[in-house]
């Protein structure tokens, strides 16, 4: 089996290198200098063993000095600096979705925002108990978005979405004490443990960290995603294309960065508008170009098919190709060296929301109720920018796939349907996922998610592991920057079952899907808890009893950590690539990675791996072990 | 137990059944016996495609166990019990051919077909394309009861799906006195599961015939099968190991498998269905192996499917015979003014058949009147000559001949379920609207029973018969204005093109020129398109430039270049469903024709299969040609290599069939009387031997011999 047709790490390193050429002309800096120049890292920050938390320190522990000026030791230190992350993810995560419930609030007919997808609005409100008959569309939008935001603060309950969960799930959450409450309150309640000064109890801490990272998955990440198709329109498959070259030499670059659609789909939508386009010719390109990096790049090529010119690490190599008019970002994920770098080309930095602020960046502030005519400055600006573009700079490599994206639950369920023999089975449901993995046909399922980590080399871990996992007839969901990683090889192209062991082949031609499946941006991970509690339910068996793992093999933000929590904390094991600074103390360790813990509290822990080869084996000998516990 | 472990147990234990049957035959007879199975070139096929060898003795049958024994992987992966099915299927058919080691008729009277002949599998091609075989099942029984055995038979033999069958329900089905046999396509292959073996030998010699699948291209089989091969599995329970491990090999040629047994069975979607709903299995299958049925609605109270087209109705059965070699009977197509025909208006004038005693023979004739704004006179043939498929299609019905030389018999159990002669007229009248929708507006029909009036109809009749042949006659490749590519075939033979012309038309048979004419207007995006011949480069061998194009555009690159009358330079391709075959005889520098319906050998010293096997699938093989019956008596056949006088054999039978037309073309090229008696068939050159045959030309004074040698 080759994988000639794949675009290889080396093929992509060779373009980013011939960039950094570029970059090198015009005295810019690159995240690959500032690695150097960062290495070696912090060792106690690494182990997770320096607390910086009041300011009697920082403290940092040694065989020497093994307690803090508080006394507090390093299992208490480590787990704070834990729980803390992790706050800060479900946090981040969260507040992407609380923005997605304003939008939805200010849906009207008509309006700049509306209701694409009534149908799951009405199923939502169905399911929190709001009554829709008889009621206007948009009454019905703003009442469940009202009710979505109280999720946030509301003084007392659990989340609405874990009835979503198997009850068997639903009662583990109960009685380790886990069911997340309020979001903020969960995320509140974690800072303030993690005060000087009060809890220092390893499970005390790794618990929160758990009910925190719930409160993201399966609260604010899960209305972000859910509320962003009401407002966009539920994923369904749509081919699109990857990589660096899929930016037009002759027409003008936008590239869009971030998480939040409600900020690309309006950019796409003016880009489309014959006013710009003529104004795009007016200034002597041909047209204007579209391309999505990191998340807001998996939303808007999800649901429009634009195409995805890279991930987390490419973000410079956008603006290296000197062919980008403009790079407009949201929050999350964006390097502050975006603007120092634009400096270098004619490329308009063009930051909007007020949650990321940065030096050297055009900032045009973008709030739903002025949205459009936001958009349209925004579209306006980069096509004005087209005729600074200096051609000398300009370098596209030519690296582009074919990609299928846009696999939302609903969307995989209805594949699924084709498969149905209308005589025998029943229609949309996951049952002939079950089946195919039941026969062993296919072995078990990984979902891979997170980010590019230049600890890693970048793509290397997501693409390797994806290839060993087809080999073996075990079909991988994915979203965020693995997604993107994937794309860009050319694994979401529906031939790329070529490269599948033959169970994983034979499916993807009788499905008539590519052997990954794009599941969206990094929010869009509640869509994998949704799966795997569907298919437990189809199955009739428990999340943990299912053959399947998660995995971020290149992982680095607080936002991954939160998810990591949540994804264990449905029951799911969850292998990591990078350490989550806790290697410093064995009690975290053991927590988080033992047999005591959050094995015994939600059947499922972490596993740490830096050996990518090793990490691909240990999941692959965990889905057959759970196959075998199964006896199929 | 799992499924994996339940195929790899019965892998196992069809290798050590073949392992068995294959050592005891050499232990008897040893390893330098010959081996050949009857009438194919393609030696123990399953072997020889998915292993590449050619097995011709019993030793090399047993080094052959070797190979099998490595396909039977036994890791916990798919691609291991795909292996180990495909490695079932071949182990099935060692232990076949061992059967016939000592014999060519294993299963002489048994109920049991065993082995196809390569002319079988050939046979299926056309109707393969053009859906009148949908699609195969494959019955392992025995069904849970032989009214429910008789009555899924019967139902996949109404939808035109080939029936094979094996185990019990061939009992039930003997018990219950079903018709069985390849001409009414359901065959009881074997009373053991391993008769499969048969099966699966000629799913992969139609890949090598249509598809030019290469020997050892495992991947290229398996691509085909899963691809162009509408067949499907119904194993009814207890289905034991052995018969999941082939229902594993069958899944991986892409064919699902349907079954009632619950016991460790492991539900797979669209491939491994368990439905209790035995009495539901027909539209299960159907959907799950995604055929698309042509379903035209006819009201007659008897079964319609091509699944009767081979039917043979005996005089002891009839009810009666519309026999045109003894009264005056005819069948016609002739074109109306729109006023002048009443749509579907059925006229039966004269007795109808309650009125007529049992055992008659009698004279009968059909019109049928057709309007609509496309309508060409043209078409007439073409539709007329589609009436022998639509009859023979009634349950029960007979039709041979043509024009007025038509034979209709309509058995009794007809008669007794109601069916009338004015039920010709419901079938007529649906399917010429049904397949010709696009041209034809309205039909009428008018029956007439009876000597007398039939007498007079029957002159008018040959009176239009006389014109058409008359501009028949007229239409040469030079007059026309076009010819037409026919790439019908592209289902099943991907890369093959014939070029269609009124003085060539298709190897098939099935299609002249004025067919593909009427093809073209019925479907312009369809299977016939015009091809124009503006550009002649060569008119000695036919080469034009339009033609090379449009065959490289219609291939898909896979040809360039095509002539349209030379066997040696640039010869025109063959999809596999060739009607005849001619390849070049050396000593009399003259060529042999032999056809599928011809066993014997020829004095190439190959037989029919052996000849098909050096072309088909679209390759180009000079020297070896496919071609239609009606070719040879053309005046362009090998016209580049000198014509039809360098025929210098073929088969008695044929060439009583085309005799005149052989005899008349002759003596236009050559000035030679009854040229048909100049070339040899087995019973004049008896031996085939080159030696016997150039003694008889040269006895006869055969053209051949004062032609130059060929340019080879």
């Amino acid at each position: 089996m080759d994988w000639d047709r794949l675009i290889t790490i080396e093929q992509m390193e060779e373009a980013t290198n011939a960039l950094l050429e570029t970059g090198k002309k015009v005295g810019a800096d690159s995240w690959q200098q500032r690695v150097k120049n960062q290495t070696p890292h912090c060792g106690f920050g690494e182990a997770g063993t320096c607390c910086r938390i009041c300011s009697m320190g920082p403290c940092r522990i040694t065989p020497k000095s093994p307690r803090g000026i508080c006394g507090c030791d390093v299992h208490g230190i480590v787990g704070r600096n834990y729980l803390r992350f992790t706050a800060g993810g479900a946090a981040t995560h969260s507040d992407h979705g609380r923005q997605i419930c304003h939008t939805l609030y200010q849906t009207k007919e008509g309006g700049a925002y509306q209701v694409k997808d009534p149908e799951k609005l009405k199923r939502i409100a169905g399911e929190w108990g709001i009554e829709t008959e008889g009621k206007d569309i948009y009454d019905l939008a703003h009442e469940v978005a009202e009710t979505g935001l109280m999720e946030y603060g509301k003084p007392f309950g659990t989340q609405r979405f874990l009835k979503r969960a198997p009850e068997y799930t639903q009662k583990l959450w109960h009685d380790a004490g886990i069911e997340p409450r309020a979001i903020d309150r969960e995320v509140s309640q974690s800072l303030h443990m993690t005060h000087m000064g009060c809890s220092s109890l390893p499970e005390a801490l790794i618990k929160q960290s758990l009910r925190a990272g719930l409160s993201d998955g399966w609260g604010g990440s899960m209305m972000g995603t859910e509320f962003s198709d009401v407002l966009f329109g539920t994923p369904k498959p749509v081919d699109t294309e990857a990589n660096i070259g899929v930016m037009e030499k002759d027409m003008v670059n936008i590239i869009v960065h971030g998480h939040d659609p409600s900020l690309s789909e309006m950019i796409v939508f003016y880009a489309n508008d014959p006013e710009m386009i003529a104004l795009a010719k007016a200034n002597g390109a041909k047209g204007i170009n579209i391309a999505g990096v990191c998340c807001t790049g998996n939303e808007v090529a999800m649901r429009q098919g634009i195409p995805m010119a890279g991930n987390f690490l490419q973000q410079e190599n956008v603006v290296l190709t000197g062919a980008c008019e403009a790079i407009v970002v949201d929050v999350q994920c964006i390097f502050p060296a975006l603007g120092p770098l634009s400096k270098c080309f004619h490329t308009k930095f063009i930051t909007t929301s007020p949650i990321a602020r940065m030096p050297d960046s055009d900032y045009i502030e973008f709030s739903e109720e002025t949205a459009a005519e936001n958009a349209k400055a925004i579209v306006k600006l980069a096509v004005e920018n087209f005729k600074n573009r200096n051609p000398e700079l300009v370098n596209i490599p030519n690296l582009k796939t074919k990609a299928r994206v846009g696999y939302s639950v609903e969307a995989i369920k209805k594949e699924l349907d084709g498969v149905c023999n209308t005589h025998v089975d029943e229609m949309g449901t996951l049952k002939p996922l079950a089946d195919v993995v039941k026969a062993g046909v296919l072995r078990g399922a990984v979902a891979m998610v997170g980010c590019n980590n230049p600890k890693v080399r970048p793509d290397t871990a997501h693409i390797e592991l994806m290839k060993k996992l087809l080999k073996n007839d075990i079909i991988v969901v994915v979203s965020g920057c693995s997604a993107q990683a994937a794309a860009k090889a050319g694994l979401m192209d529906p031939s790329a079952k070529e490269y599948c062991g033959e169970g994983l082949r034979r499916v993807c031609d009788l499905v008539g899907i590519p052997p990954i499946l794009h599941m969206g941006s990094c929010v869009d991970i509640s869509r994998m808890m949704i799966l795997a509690s569907d298919l437990a339910k189809d199955w009739g068996c428990n999340i943990s009893q299912l053959p399947l793992c998660g995995c971020a093999p290149e992982w680095m933000s607080e936002k991954a950590v939160s998810i990591g929590n949540y994804v264990v904390a449905t029951g799911i094991e969850t292998y990591l690539g990078v350490d989550p600074y806790s290697k410093g103390s064995s009690e975290i360790t053991e927590l988080l990675q033992g047999e005591t813990g959050c094995k015994e509290w939600v059947e499922a822990h972490f596993v740490v791996e830096t050996d990518i080869e090793k990490l691909g084996d240990r999941m692959i000998e965990s889905i057959e072990a759970k196959r075998q516990a199964l006896g199929i | 137990m799992g499924l994996f472990e339940r195929v790899f147990r019965g892998s196992d234990e069809m290798f050590a059944k073949a392992e068995a049957e294959v050592n005891k035959i050499v232990a008897e007879v040893g390893t330098d016996a010959p081996l050949t199975m009857p009438s194919t070139a393609y030696f123990l096929a399953c072997i020889y495609a998915y292993i590449g060898k050619k097995v011709t003795t019993t030793g090399e049958l047993q080094a052959a166990l070797a190979d099998v024994k490595a396909m039977m992987l036994r890791e916990p992966r798919t691609h291991s019990i795909f292996q180990s099915g495909v490695g079932t299927a071949i182990a099935a058919e060692m232990i076949e051919a061992c059967k016939y080691v000592k014999t060519d008729a294993p299963y002489e009277g048994t109920n049991y077909h065993g082995h196809f002949t390569d002319a079988e599998v050939r046979e299926l091609g056309v109707p393969l394309v053009t859906g009148d075989i949908p699609g195969f099942v494959v019955m392992i029984g025995p069904a849970p009861s032989k009214e429910e055995a008789v009555e899924t038979i019967k139902g996949y033999q109404s939808r035109g799906i080939f029936v094979f069958l094996i185990g019990g329900i061939i009992e039930q089905a003997v018990e219950m006195g079903v018709s069985m046999g390849f001409p009414v396509r359901v065959v009881p292959v074997g009373e053991e599961i391993w008769s499969v073996g048969h099966v699966i030998s000629l799913v992969v010699r139609a890949a090598m015939i249509f598809g030019a699948i290469q020997p050892g291209d495992v991947e290229g089989f398996h691509r085909y099968t899963f691809d162009r091969i509408n067949a499907f599995v119904n194993a009814y329970k207890p289905v034991n190991d052995i018969t999941v491990a082939c229902g594993a090999g069958a899944i991986k040629l892409g064919f699902p498998v349907i079954t009632n047994d619950h016991d460790d069975m492991w539900a797979v979607p669209k491939s491994l269905i368990i439905y209790d709903d035995t009495k539901d299995w027909i539209d299960t299958s159907i959907e799950a192996r995604g055929i698309k049925l042509k379903i035209t609605k006819i009201d007659i109270p008897v079964s319609f499917s091509s699944a009767f087209e081979g039917e043979i109705i005996r005089k002891g059965d009839m009810q009666v015979e519309v026999d045109g070699s003894r009264k005056d009977c005819f069948e016609l197509v002739v074109t109306k003014d729109a006023s002048e025909v009443e749509d579907h208006k059925i006229e039966v004038v004269g007795p109808e058949l309650d009125e007529i005693p049992c055992g008659s023979k009698i004279s009968l004739s059909y019109t049928v009147e057709v309007a609509g704004k496309n309508m060409q006179p043209d078409f007439e043939p073409v539709f007329e000559r589609k009436i022998h498929q639509f009859l023979n299609c009634v349950e029960g019905v007979m039709h041979t001949g043509q024009r007025d030389m038509i034979r209709i018999r309509i058995n009794k159990a007809d008669y007794e379920a109601g069916f009338r002669f004015k039920h010709i007229g419901e079938v007529l009248y649906a399917k010429i609207k049904s397949e010709f929708d696009t041209v034809v507006d309205k039909c009428q029909v008018r029956i007439v029973v009876g000597d007398e009036p039939n007498a007079e109809l029957r002159k008018h009749a040959n009176e239009i018969f006389d014109k058409r042949d008359e501009r028949l006659k007229s239409m040469t490749d030079e007059s026309v204005p076009v010819f037409y590519s026919c790439i019908m075939c592209q289902a099943f033979s991907p890369s093959h093109v014939c070029i269609v012309t009124p003085e060539r038309l298709g190897l098939c048979g099935a299609v002249s020129w004025l067919d593909a004419k009427a093809t073209n207007e019925l479907d312009p995006q369809g299977p016939c398109q015009v091809v124009t011949k503006e550009r002649c480069l060569d008119e000695r061998t036919g080469r034009y430039e339009d033609v090379d194009e449009a065959v490289a555009e219609y291939s898909h690159g896979a040809l360039e270049h095509v002539t349209l009358y030379s066997l040696l330079e640039d010869p025109m391709t063959s999809c596999g469903c060739f009607e005849c075959i001619c390849g070049i005889e050396p000593c009399s520098m003259g060529v042999v024709i032999t056809c599928r319906e011809y066993a014997g050998m020829t004095p190439l010293g190959m037989t029919f299969s052996e000849m098909a096997s050096m072309t088909g699938g679209g390759v180009q093989t000079p020297g070896f040609m496919g071609h239609g019956k009606h070719y040879i008596a053309s005046k362009k056949f090998l016209k580049a290599e000198g014509g039809v006088g360098r025929l210098v054999w073929l088969p008695k039978e044929l060439k009583e069939q085309i005799r005149e037309k052989l005899n008349e073309t002759a003596f236009e090229l050559y000035g030679v009387e009854n040229f048909a008696d100049m070339v040899a068939d087995e019973t004049t050159c008896a031996s085939g031997d080159p030696e016997e045959l150039l003694a008889f030309l040269s006895e006869v004074g055969h053209p051949v011999l004062g032609m130059e040698p060929f340019d080879m």
